[in-house]
């Protein structure tokens, strides 16, 4: 390896932050449905792809810039995901969270094979004026879009995060996951908060891809590794609390970073899932208990 | 945590049901199919070698998953450990069999190495794990410096011919399935299923649910392994987006889930419908898969049993009533 | 007792599974079954194609020039064997762009649909599994797609051939296209490669070695594993390095990741040479005007003149509505190397259209096809460079389309 040159190193680190933070946005998403619905949801990247995909064509069709389109693709992927929830994954909910999640995983199945079908096994790319401009603070160098959408990601989750604290929907969600019994004793239409967890993760889910295809490429396949890294960010921020994922966000593209610059690019992701493995294993059982801070 | 698969599954599932019969229908069924060469042809033994190479890999996967609640989505690591042992000790110029049994025992290490930080986890959160791993996995091997990379290692033994690969299919499988048999017999069997039913109260009772987990989970990976060596003589060249591929565990999940997780019978119905299902759509390739994720999500929904539990609780049904 | 039961149930059993045995040691099984003879039946070819999965932006191209080479040789009467004209039927199957998909579908090809030879599949990683259970089987195998110094490095091919470029000509091609084009930079050159079969031979070894011949110096040398999609720490380092070229060996996803990301971090290096991965029109088309001035080693142009290359692209752009791609003519090529081979040979025997394949020699539509003795036939290649989205080619300069274009933009 290269002597470290502190200025590179600094690129790195901050560049990692802002990163991390901009893809923090797809999986805070994916922390509200695990820690609501208890639902392991294996679809979570074929929805960010799907997010991604829908501003292509809205783009290629429309000429809508892909910043621009963000309300379009979260209303798209809400209402794409909330009819998955209400007939698919509402009525099995019944037999136990494994079924859950193995319905998600066949649906990913069923929705990477979708997109090859209907969008080719083509490489995409979204781009915007922004997309090629940099930012420079003194020798540092830093991409404006990453700066672009570390502010958007940093501004949805504190709406999502007032939203969860602040409103009445909010007050549901919490109840309703920490005792759905008791929070339908109490009136809490529970199936209809679940409906909207998933749906709000949907579409949430759908900008954060956005934001990942305008600073890479991304295939009909890309989808599993979206997934690993959302998880590897709500077990960073512990699960089901929203501006923790935003931070567990900036740290995964820190220690990714990190890896990357001192053992290659191609350990990059190796890094984030051995620190996810890693992170599950000592947070004994807490990583459970810890979602009650929602 | 118990929940409603784990509550369904135990009242097909009892260990007591095992008896000397299942073993002689067993002998039955293997004597059979080892006939199949002697009067089918190549493509026949090809599709059967198919059949029993996903049988044995979700019957494997069923003492963890079925029988014990350790739903694993990282199959594919186990595999891929098999196929690379198998290619690197051939071509070391170690006899067949040896590394065959080489695979189980790298396996088995492997679990007993990842272990730790797994079983940390319970429910959802071990299937995440394991998801993790398997596709760490396949990253270092793509990256490391020791396995050919992408380009993978040529197998320099010499291909086996279709009957001689059905044969050692079969053979596997059997062994396979008496494990399975032998483990349900045994008291371990009682014990997993304490600890897939309620893992805090089968400790409280005096089960040493760490070490339960590790044997069934290090079985069901070494098994895994095992058919995963086969798979590299059925190749004859090896590549980790191959090996280590996200497929083998979408294959095993969906035969499994089809046939009847913790089920003696029912991954092997999963893989005779998988495989000939993936036969019957080789004119469609383009909805092949989609086909497969539709059939998964109808059977979780409708018959959250499998085909084979479905059918035997419609048949116990049948008989309370007359 | 009961376990004395038990015991001598399960010895029973035993003993029923060696009678059986015993019984049918007399017969042996059943092996490769006979080929068709019946004069009626359809010559079979198939092949693997990946029309899903990460390398599905081939298989539409590979599809295409497999069906219209047997389009035409069924138009034109079919193939004769002994004496009579029979059509040629194609099989193709999905491979999913996973190797043992490729296996298992190549065998079903000829256990089941009983081809007489075969077709590849696109790049090694699908290529290689293919030509080695054909080559295993004896089946003839005709491949393109893959380079040739890949496929010879598998093993000693008897039934399995390659058409493509060479390696080594591709890496001294950008080069010579310098050279001949009289660009000026440091001579200075950063490699970012993936791990892939053909990455790590030209990244780690051709590379660095016709650079060191040519009088470049090697800045940096990267690599990252094929399916990589975040490159900045590489990048990174080679903005700090000061190199003017940049050589890229990369999947088409990763180049696009990497070039976006360059211009993210405001750099532009003077050349960049990205091969494999910029050669689909799906990568200029992704990056827009980023893609201009990238240089990427081609080997068919319809303008280079070879027989029936021009009426090739025409047909692709006039039925599919799509631009051109130069893997209609190789795909295209491999099909009626393998029919005119099965036509010489006058018969379905495998051994004999496999003979005809190694004593082809002939101007085909991708150009000369001549086999060596490693059983590959070596296309030349030639450099072009992309400019408002069209593939310009700029080296040798006989050939050429157009002006180069530096520094990049």
């Amino acid at each position: 390896m290269n002597s470290i040159d502190p200025v590179g190193l600094a690129n790195t680190v901050l560049g990692g932050a802002l990163l991390g933070g901009l893809i923090a946005l797809s999986a805070v998403g994916l922390s509200l449905v695990l820690g609501v619905m208890k639902l392991v949801n294996l679809m979570h990247g074929q929805i960010v792809v799907l997010g991604a995909y829908a501003a292509f064509y809205l783009a290629a069709f429309w000429g809508i810039s892909p910043l621009l389109a963000l309300p379009i693709v979260f209303v798209l992927g809400f209402a794409f995901t909330a009819p998955v929830q209400h007939f698919i994954l509402a009525p099995v909910a019944k037999h136990g969270e494994e079924a859950g999640l193995l319905t998600t995983f066949a649906l990913a199945i069923i929705l990477e094979n979708l997109f090859i079908r209907f969008f080719s096994g083509d490489s995409r790319s979204l781009d915007t004026a922004f997309s090629r401009e940099t930012l420079a603070i003194g020798p540092i160098n830093l991409p404006t879009i990453y700066l672009i959408g570390f502010a958007i990601s940093l501004t949805v989750c504190l709406a999502v995060w007032m939203l969860v604290t602040r409103t009445s929907f909010g007050r549901s969600l919490r109840a309703s996951s920490e005792d759905p019994i008791s929070a339908a004793i109490v009136g809490i239409h529970v199936s209809r908060v679940r409906w909207g967890t998933f749906a709000l993760n949907g579409g949430l889910a759908s900008m954060g891809g956005v934001l990942i295809a305008l600073c890479f490429s991304f295939t009909p396949s890309s989808g599993s590794e979206y997934l690993l890294t959302a998880f590897a960010i709500i077990v960073l921020g512990g699960l089901g609390n929203i501006m923790g994922t935003f931070v567990g966000g900036i740290a995964l593209g820190v220690i990714q970073s990190l890896g990357a610059y001192f053992f290659g690019d191609g350990y990059r992701t190796f890094v984030g899932l051995v620190m996810l493995i890693i992170l599950l294993a000592i947070a004994p059982n807490g990583i459970l208990k810890r979602r009650r801070s929602l | 945590m118990k929940n409603g698969i784990s509550i369904l599954l135990s009242r097909i599932a009892t260990p007591t049901r095992v008896g000397p019969r299942d073993f002689i229908i067993v002998a039955v069924l293997a004597a059979v199919a080892f006939a199949v060469p002697y009067f089918a042809g190549t493509y026949q033994q090809e599709v059967g070698f198919r059949i029993l190479q996903l049988g044995a890999l979700a019957a494997a996967w069923n003492i963890a998953a079925g029988y014990t609640g350790l739903v694993s989505l990282g199959s594919a690591a186990f595999f891929g450990i098999g196929v690379y042992t198998m290619a690197i000790a051939s071509n070391a110029g170690l006899p067949i069999a040896l590394c065959v049994v080489l695979a189980a025992l790298v396996a088995g290490l492997f679990a007993l190495i990842v272990s730790p930080a797994l079983f940390r986890l319970r429910g959802l959160y071990f299937t995440v794990g394991t998801l993790a791993l398997a596709e760490a996995m396949r990253i270092f091997v793509v990256n490391s410096p020791w396995f050919g990379g992408q380009a993978g290692i040529y197998l320099t033994a010499r291909a086996p011919k279709a009957y001689d690969l059905y044969w050692i299919a079969l053979l596997i499988a059997v062994f396979v399935v008496v494990c399975v048999l032998l483990l349900l017999r045994s008291r371990w069997s009682y014990r997993m299923q304490a600890v897939r039913d309620d893992e805090d109260v089968a400790s409280q009772l005096g089960v040493r649910t760490y070490r339960t987990k590790l044997w069934a989970f290090g079985l069901s990976g070494a098994l895994i392994a095992i058919v995963g060596s086969i798979q590299a003589l059925n190749q004859g060249i090896v590549q980790p987006n191959g090996g280590f591929g996200m497929s083998w565990t979408i294959d095993i999940v969906s035969v499994a889930i089809i046939g009847g997780m913790g089920t003696k019978v029912g991954p092997w119905v999963g893989a005779v419908f998988i495989v000939l299902l993936g036969e019957f759509l080789i004119q469609f390739p383009e909805i092949h898969l989609a086909v497969v994720g539709v059939v998964l999500v109808l059977v979780i929904r409708f018959m959250p049993n499998g085909i084979w539990g479905t059918l035997t609780l419609a048949l116990q049904k049948n008989r309370n009533f007359s | 007792m009961h376990l004395s039961t038990r015991r001598r149930r399960l010895a029973g059993g035993l003993a029923f599974i060696t009678a059986t045995a015993l019984a049918l040691t007399g017969c042996s099984p059943i092996g490769a079954d006979g080929g068709t003879s019946d004069s009626s039946e359809p010559i079979r070819i198939g092949a693997t194609i990946p029309l899903s999965g990460a390398l599905a932006g081939f298989g539409s191209f590979l599809q295409w020039g497999y069906q219209h080479a047997v389009d035409e040789v069924n138009a034109a009467g079919g193939i004769m064997i002994d004496g009579t004209a029979r059509e040629v039927e194609l099989t193709l199957v999905d491979d999913k762009s996973d190797p043992n998909e490729v296996t298992s579908s190549i065998k079903t090809l000829i256990s089941s649909t009983k081809v007489d030879a075969l077709l590849g599949s696109c790049t090694p990683d699908l290529v290689n599994p293919g030509a080695v259970v054909a080559d295993s089987q004896g089946v003839p195998f005709v491949a393109e797609c893959t380079p040739i110094e890949v496929f010879k490095s598998v093993k000693e091919w008897t039934y399995a051939w390659d058409i493509f470029f060479s390696v080594a000509d591709q890496a001294v091609a950008p080069f010579e296209a310098l050279e001949a084009n009289g660009i000026e930079t440091n001579k200075q050159v950063f490699i970012l490669h993936d791990n892939g079969p053909d990455g790590q031979a030209i990244g780690n070894e051709i590379w660095p070695a016709v650079a060191a011949d040519q009088g470049y110096t090697i800045a940096g040398n990267i690599e990252f594993p094929a399916d990589n999609t975040d490159f900045s720490a590489a990048i990174q380092k080679a903005k700090e390095s000061g190199a003017d070229i940049v050589f890229i060996s990369s999947i088409t996803p990763a180049a696009i990741s990497i070039r976006k990301q360059m211009a993210a971090i405001g750099w532009t290096p003077k050349v960049i040479v990205a091969e494999k991965g910029a050669e689909p029109v799906q990568f200029a088309e992704a990056l827009g005007d980023l893609a201009d001035g990238i240089i990427v080693g081609a080997y068919w142009d319809p303008s280079f003149g070879y027989p029936g290359a021009e009426e090739l692209k025409d047909a692709f752009e006039s039925e599919t509505g799509l631009t051109s791609s130069q893997h209609i003519a190789d795909s295209y090529t491999a099909a009626m190397v393998l029919m005119d081979a099965i036509a010489a040979a006058g018969s379905l025997d495998k051994d004999e259209i496999n003979d005809a394949i190694g004593e082809t020699d002939g101007i085909y539509a991708v150009g000369p096809v001549k086999f060596d003795d490693e059983h590959a036939a070596k296309i030349p290649v030639v450099s072009s460079q992309w400019q408002d989205g069209v593939p310009i080619i700029v080296w040798p300069t006989e050939q050429a389309t157009g002006d180069f274009l530096f520094p990049v933009p």
